[in-house]
């Protein structure tokens, strides 16, 4: 499978070329075209891993309950991929490693990427922020998007990255919610709230906006849900 | 008459970021664009109309480099031309002098002379009127123009038009005894498309259209009940056809697809398409994922033509939009 971007980086799209006999999993609803001879599948987990537990996992997760799995069974074919929000993409070879994305980053996979949803327990529930991120592991390319830029942070030691703001980080890294002030009182009135604190070595990638943030800017404008 | 697009030059000192640039732009490797390039001029495009030629050679430009949009010779040609002549402007020295020059001289160009700036993340329309011409241009999209053009605003496009909550006016700008400028912003940030149409007809979404020359005829034509309520956009899609230049907008950045045999787009995505092609809204896969892939009913196009698809739908984004909402017990 091999992996195009166009309109970078405002307004990317992925562009996925599946050679004959290839297929990839997306997230639900992230489909802009594709060739007309491609097989569509919807499941709710990877073909032939996993089950509805999983599933519900990835619900939690913030993710779609659902995948769509695209196979060219005669001939090559192309998927063309965007997201609700404007931003930038980027790919990501997994070699036997794993990657920990935040829910909503997620965009597509090949084959032979395995999806799970990870518990990170309790100590995310303060966050407001998801309680579960994808782990993505095996071998094979995977696609994330971001809200925003999406810059790369190496990490040799210690980062803090905003929990909004993080895309994906490699499992190599170690991470933990903390404070971002001095008090906590000082942090949620900072608007910070908590942070993520990584630790060890590998890489984090971070996007360059908060799609909470920009959601609670709209929120005055938006009519109340009755 | 068919147009050729050649690269004769650098328009710049940094010759290795020129090649960069190319090789993106045609998904070529740095070192493919090196060899292409090595030897100039060299023909990157044949068979262009002459408006697509002009933007091949301001999109050559804008990576760094000169180039010449020259007719083909037709083979059935009647001139006694000379059969494989190098062409002359081919020759010129790629000189990094103000390579416009080199572009097909201003008469030639059909239509109205354009730039197009911001694009593909907000693209912004100026149009040099000549004097005395006019622009059709959708309501409200007008942000500048020169004090001298003059507006009528006129019933335009259609019943159709106003069932589906577009204005149901079009202004029409003109340019009275002297040429004038007009700046158009479409509505939504996003990449405009152009056509020059030719005796040709093309399909655009509601919501698409930006402006045209006056000889260009725009109507609203009813896709039928099952096309307009499975497709989720409108019941109605706006006919271009005639003569002149069309711009239309999108949400997001903008992709030209040249179809052959068949092509699915999901319904909201969809911009533009020219009239060879047909089309049929059917669910996407089974009925599993009809209901639960997030896609729900596409757009099947088979045949010949082209689409232009959007990166992004305004729809997709309200949707996201709507976790933010309050509750209305907080109020």
């Amino acid at each position: 499978m091999q992996v195009e971007f166009i309109h970078r980086p405002g307004n990317t799209a992925a562009t996925l070329l599946l050679a004959a006999g290839e297929s990839c999993t997306t997230e639900s609803g992230a489909m802009i075209a594709m060739s007309g001879q491609l097989d569509i599948e919807t499941t709710t987990h990877k073909r032939g891993k996993g089950g509805l537990l999983k599933a519900a996992k990835r619900l939690f997760g913030g993710e779609s309950f659902f995948l769509n799995h695209f196979t060219a069974r005669s001939g090559p074919g192309e998927v063309l991929l965007g997201t609700a929000l404007a931003g930038d993409m980027m790919d990501y070879t997994l070699d036997g490693d794993a990657l920990l994305v935040q829910a909503g980053s997620f965009v597509a996979c090949e084959q032979g990427v395995e999806i799970d949803t990870t518990w990170q327990g309790f100590k995310n529930l303060l966050s407001g922020e998801s309680l579960f991120w994808l782990k993505l592991s095996g071998r094979g390319k995977v696609v994330l998007s971001s809200f925003g830029a999406i810059y790369p942070i190496e990490v040799d030691g210690e980062h803090i990255v905003d929990t909004g703001h993080i895309v994906a980080f490699q499992e190599t890294l170690e991470f933990s919610l903390t404070k971002a002030g001095k008090s906590w009182l000082h942090s949620m009135l900072g608007g910070e709230g908590l942070v993520c604190k990584f630790k060890g070595r590998g890489t984090v990638w971070c996007q360059s906006h908060n799609p909470g943030s920009f959601g609670m800017s709209l929120r005055p404008t938006l009519k109340p849900r009755k | 008459m068919s147009f050729k697009v050649s690269v004769t030059g650098y328009a710049q000192a940094d010759q290795v970021a020129a090649r960069a640039a190319f090789a993106t732009a045609f998904k070529i490797t740095p070192e493919k664009a090196a060899e292409l390039l090595t030897v100039l001029p060299r023909t990157i495009k044949v068979d262009l109309d002459q408006a697509t030629a002009q933007r091949y050679c301001d999109a050559l430009l804008k990576m760094g480099l000169t180039s010449a949009a020259e007719p083909m010779q037709a083979a059935a040609a009647p001139s006694p031309v000379p059969p494989a002549a190098p062409a002359p402007v081919a020759q010129a020295s790629p000189a990094p002098v103000m390579p416009a020059a080199v572009v097909a001289p201003e008469a030639e160009q059909p239509g109205f002379k354009f730039t197009i700036e911001g694009a593909p993340d907000f693209a912004f329309l100026t149009v040099k009127l000549p004097a005395n011409h006019t622009i059709k241009v959708e309501a409200s999209a007008m942000a500048t123009m020169d004090t001298h053009i003059r507006m009528k605003t006129k019933l335009g496009g259609g019943l159709g038009r106003f069932i589906t909550g577009e204005s149901i006016f079009i202004n029409e700008f003109s340019a009275e005894k002297v040429p004038g400028e007009i700046g158009i912003a479409p509505g939504a940030p996003g990449d405009l498309g152009h056509v020059y149409l030719n005796g040709d007809v093309i399909y655009l979404q509601n919501g698409a259209f930006v402006a045209c020359d006056p000889d260009v005829t725009i109507e609203s034509k009813w896709q039928g009940f099952k096309k307009g309520f499975f497709s989720g956009e409108s019941f109605f899609l706006i006919r271009a056809s005639g003569t002149g230049d069309l711009w239309f907008n999108t949400y997001g950045g903008m992709i030209a697809k040249d179809v052959d045999g068949e092509y699915v787009v999901d319904t909201g995505n969809i911009v533009a398409f020219t009239e060879g092609l047909n089309y049929s809204v059917e669910k996407f896969g089974g009925y599993k994922s009809l209901f639960f892939s997030g896609e729900g009913f596409v757009c099947r196009f088979r045949g010949k033509g082209r689409v232009w698809i959007q990166t992004r739908t305004s729809g997709a984004l309200l949707t996201w939009a709507q976790q933010f909402r309050k509750a209305k017990s907080a109020d």
